[in-house]
C-alpha cells in the first residue's frame, strides 16, 4: 500500500511539472510532448538493465550443485536396497 | 552456458545503456544546442523520436500477442 502512494505521488508531481512545462513554454512545445515518451523509454531502458545486470551476475553454486547430485546417487542406491521402485537412472 | 548468459547480460546492459544515453541527448540536450551546430547531423530530425518508440512500442505489443496466440493455440492441441 505504501509503495502505490509513493508511485502515485511520483507520477503526480511528474504530471505537474510536465502540465507546468507545457503552459510556461520555456521549450518549444514540440518539445514538452516529448516528455513522457521519454519516460516510457527510460522506464524501459531501466527494465532492460535490470535484465541484464541480473542475468550477468546470476548466482550460480557449482560445489552445491555436485553435493545434491551425490545426495540423489545415495538416495537412489539406499532405495534400491529397500526395494523400492526409483524409476530410471 | 554460463559464459553465455553472462554475455547476453553484458549485451543487453550495454544496448540498454546506450539507447538510454542516445535518446537522453536527443530528447533533453539537443533543444538547448544551436541548430546549426555540426552535432545536428548525428541525430535524425525530431519527428522521429516519437514515431520510433510508438512504433517499436507498437511491434512489440503485437509479436507478444501473436506469442500468447501461439501458445494458447499449443495448448488447446495438446489437451484435445
Amino acid at each position: 500500500m505504501k509503495h502505490i502512494i509513493k508511485i502515485l505521488s511520483l507520477l503526480v508531481a511528474i504530471t505537474a511539472f510536465w502540465i507546468g512545462l507545457l503552459e510556461t513554454s520555456v521549450v518549444p512545445r514540440s518539445n514538452a510532448w516529448l516528455l513522457p515518451i521519454y519516460l516510457i523509454v527510460s522506464l524501459g531502458c531501466y527494465g532492460l538493465l535490470m535484465v541484464g545486470v541480473g542475468l550477468m551476475r546470476f548466482p550460480t553454486c557449482p560445489q552445491e550443485a555436485g553435493l545434491l547430485q551425490k545426495d540423489i546417487a545415495e538416495a537412489k542406491e539406499f532405495l534400491k536396497q529397500q526395494g523400492v521402485d526409483v524409476g530410471c537412472d | 552456458m554460463e559464459l553465455a548468459d553472462r554475455a547476453v547480460g553484458f549485451i543487453l546492459s550495454v544496448i540498454s545503456i546506450s539507447i538510454f544515453t542516445y535518446y537522453t541527448f536527443w530528447v533533453i540536450i539537443l533543444p538547448f544546442v544551436d541548430t546549426d551546430h555540426f552535432i545536428h547531423k548525428y541525430f535524425l530530425p525530431r519527428e522521429f523520436a516519437i514515431l520510433i518508440p510508438i512504433f517499436a512500442g507498437v511491434t512489440l505489443l503485437s509479436l507478444l500477442c501473436i506469442f500468447i496466440g501461439i501458445v494458447m493455440l499449443k495448448s488447446k492441441k495438446k489437451k484435445a
